[in-house]
């Protein structure tokens, strides 16, 4: 109550778009291509989604590949079947999204009475189940070799037919590429990203975040205040679906293909790890965790083998060590220090109660630890 | 009696074949503040927890406001009317004091489910006018800022009866609010409680025979599951069968004591 009216909204928004905007150049500096840059920011979609559910809902979905890969598929289908000659790229991603929207309600209805491990194999069981779908129904999905080729989709905007495989107009910025590395795809993904980003923001400060943080810090009394704690995180479970269906539905679409690992238990594995390396009931965490995860694999597994051991070195070394992922020790850290800087410090305030009550030292003790959790929970 | 608030007839509990409640025939009018008493295992928590909703009756009904309510879930009943407060304290340790009332506030003023992903409480003014009257109502207004967490134990236990009173009900359920406290701090907390009782119809489970005899309007006497006597103080302190079953016998002079 003692802060201002504003919640650095605006600065949020103003970084972050400048974050993304100057992503693929800087990323460039550290031998990270453009078409990387462009897949890691249609994953973190997926990743943002799935922090909803790990992060802000505290369910651990080990299926999230079913609306990842579904989200795909049936992009890739509707432009097979239904729009060979004009394919739609809205319509496409859009019945994706919307596919894996209903998936996640179906799924979700059953799954969100559980809790713990058994939310987890839940969601599991079923992903499973439609991979094996999706394996099996080769007349249809390609069986193992995936979808190989679909139509180009392409943008329609007013009269314009926009191909996203258009370059930006050249120009030089020396270390930081070149503008022309830059497509349209990524201009997409990146307005996409920007608007899920902020209304992600916008969902965890709103009634909805408020009432399903409750939730998951005590159900029992939420219920018993007059909230249905199984709507709120079945809302949650279809939202975090949407997400990562949009996301699979963009990937599909740019990579021109489609495989059955995009449904596949290692698919769900990544998000786990993404969000968790990142930080989890942070908003830029999954994005952080998803790009240098992508972007060490891209580097690495060209020249090592052992790839997946390293990763997964890295997630036994973030648990352990940052339990918070890195941007959440990163915030930590910061709101640690800044909430030294406003308080006097604990010697200061030791001598003052000192001073005011001879006798009774061990008062001020707290007040530089009480700091950051207060502010967190402001 | 016939304008009982809330009204239970032959309602039962059993677990298999052990009746944990049975045959109970309740009623508490509008305004009224009911002790539910008994000996330990008598069935009192049972029977709260069928009133709330958190257990399902196995038997029999629960009119509430001449409502059939015994299958409507324990969230519905609390927009309904009927609150809760935890025999342990229930809260939200990372919250504060204010917060924990907020949400309580919400709850009753959005309903049990509001897909509202953009707009913020704190734009309901009328959420922090109900969660500072009930902090005000259990004299929290010191600690309103406090993680809940970090309350002293009669704290918490005041913060569990604030939430309850925010969810603005019309009988609230306490189960031994006074539980665990020092004899200096049940006094103010039943004194707090006999204030609530005039504005609402509050029932209260509770071991502290002082301060039953003291703020209570009527006692019902639960033994072994059943109703064992229901009275006024003075008429509960007189019952041979109460003093036999519930106190082994002991003259009144000793329960006084």
């Amino acid at each position: 109550m003692t802060r201002a009216r504003g919640d650095g909204g605006v600065r949020f928004a103003i970084l972050s778009a400048a974050g993304i905007v100057l992503f693929p150049f800087l990323f460039h500096a550290i031998n990270g291509y453009a078409g990387l840059a462009t897949q890691i920011l249609m994953v973190s979609i997926a990743s943002i989604g799935f922090n909803l559910l790990l992060g802000y809902t505290g369910l651990l979905s080990y299926g999230h590949a079913m609306f990842y890969g579904g989200g795909g598929y049936v992009a890739a289908l509707l432009l097979i079947h239904f729009m060979p000659d004009h394919p739609n790229l809205w319509l496409a991603v859009f019945g994706g999204t919307l596919a894996a929207t209903a998936l996640a309600l179906v799924v979700g209805a059953l799954a969100v009475r559980l809790y713990g491990i058994y939310f987890a194999l839940l969601t599991l069981a079923f992903a499973q189940m439609i991979f094996f779908v999706v394996e099996q129904a080769e007349g249809i999905t390609g069986g193992d070799d995936g979808i190989q080729s679909f139509p180009n989709a392409l943008l329609p905007i007013g009269p314009y037919n926009i191909d996203l495989g258009t370059a930006l107009p050249a120009f030089d910025l020396g270390p930081f590429g070149n503008l022309s590395d830059i497509k349209l795809w990524y201009v997409l993904t990146a307005v996409i990203l920007y608007v899920v980003l902020i209304g992600m923001r916008a969902l965890t400060r709103s009634q909805f975040g408020e009432v399903l943080t409750a939730i998951r810090e005590n159900e029992e009394r939420s219920s018993l205040i007059g909230f249905n704690a199984s709507a709120y995180r079945l809302a949650a479970f279809a939202i975090s679906g949407a997400l990562t269906g949009l996301s699979g539905a963009l990937r599909a679409l740019y990579d021109g293909t489609i495989s059955v690992e995009s449904v596949g238990i290692d698919r769900s594995g990544s998000f786990v790890i993404y969000t968790i390396i990142g930080g989890v009931q942070t908003l830029l965490g999954p994005i952080a965790g998803t790009g240098i995860i992508m972007y060490l694999e891209s580097v690495l597994s060209a020249h090592l083998g052992y790839w997946r051991l390293i990763e997964g070195l890295i997630f036994v070394a973030v648990i352990v060590f940052l339990p918070n992922g890195i941007v959440g020790t990163i915030r930590r850290n910061y709101l640690a220090r800044v909430a030294k800087e406003r308080a006097p410090s604990s010697r200061a305030l030791l001598a003052e109660s000192l001073r005011a009550r001879p006798g009774g030292p061990t008062q001020s003790a707290g007040g530089a630890e009480a700091g950051p959790e207060r502010l967190k929970n402001d | 009696m016939t304008s009982a608030l809330l009204e239970t007839s032959k309602l039962g509990k059993f677990f298999g074949r052990f009746a944990a409640n049975e045959d109970i025939d309740f009623s508490v009018a509008p305004g009224e503040l009911r002790a539910v008493i008994g000996p330990n295992g008598a069935g009192k928590t049972t029977f709260f927890n069928m009133l709330s909703g958190t257990t399902d009756a196995t038997r029999g009904s629960i009119v509430f406001k001449g409502a059939d309510i015994t299958r409507v879930s324990g969230t519905q009943r609390v927009h309904l009317g009927i609150a809760k407060a935890f025999q342990t304290a229930n809260l939200y340790p990372e919250q504060t004091v204010l917060q924990n009332c907020r949400l309580a506030a919400l709850a009753h003023e959005q309903g049990t489910f509001a897909l509202e992903v953009v707009r913020r409480s704190r734009r309901l003014l009328v959420i922090d006018e109900i969660a500072e009257r009930a902090i005000e109502q259990l004299d929290l207004g010191n600690v309103a800022d406090v993680r809940s967490g970090d309350l002293a134990h009669g704290d918490k236990k005041r913060l569990d009866i604030a939430i309850a009173l925010a969810t603005q009900p019309e009988i609230l359920l306490l189960d031994e609010p006074v539980a665990g406290m020092s004899r200096d701090d049940a006094r103010k907390t039943g004194a707090l409680v006999r204030k609530l009782a005039d504005t609402i119809t509050v029932l209260i489970i509770e071991h502290d025979m002082d301060m039953i005899m003291g703020i209570s309007d009527s006692i019902t006497v639960l033994e072994s599951g059943r109703v064992l006597a229901t009275g006024t103080p003075a008429e509960i302190r007189a019952n041979q069968q109460v003093q036999n079953a519930y106190l082994g016998g002991h003259s009144e002079a000793e329960l006084e004591a």
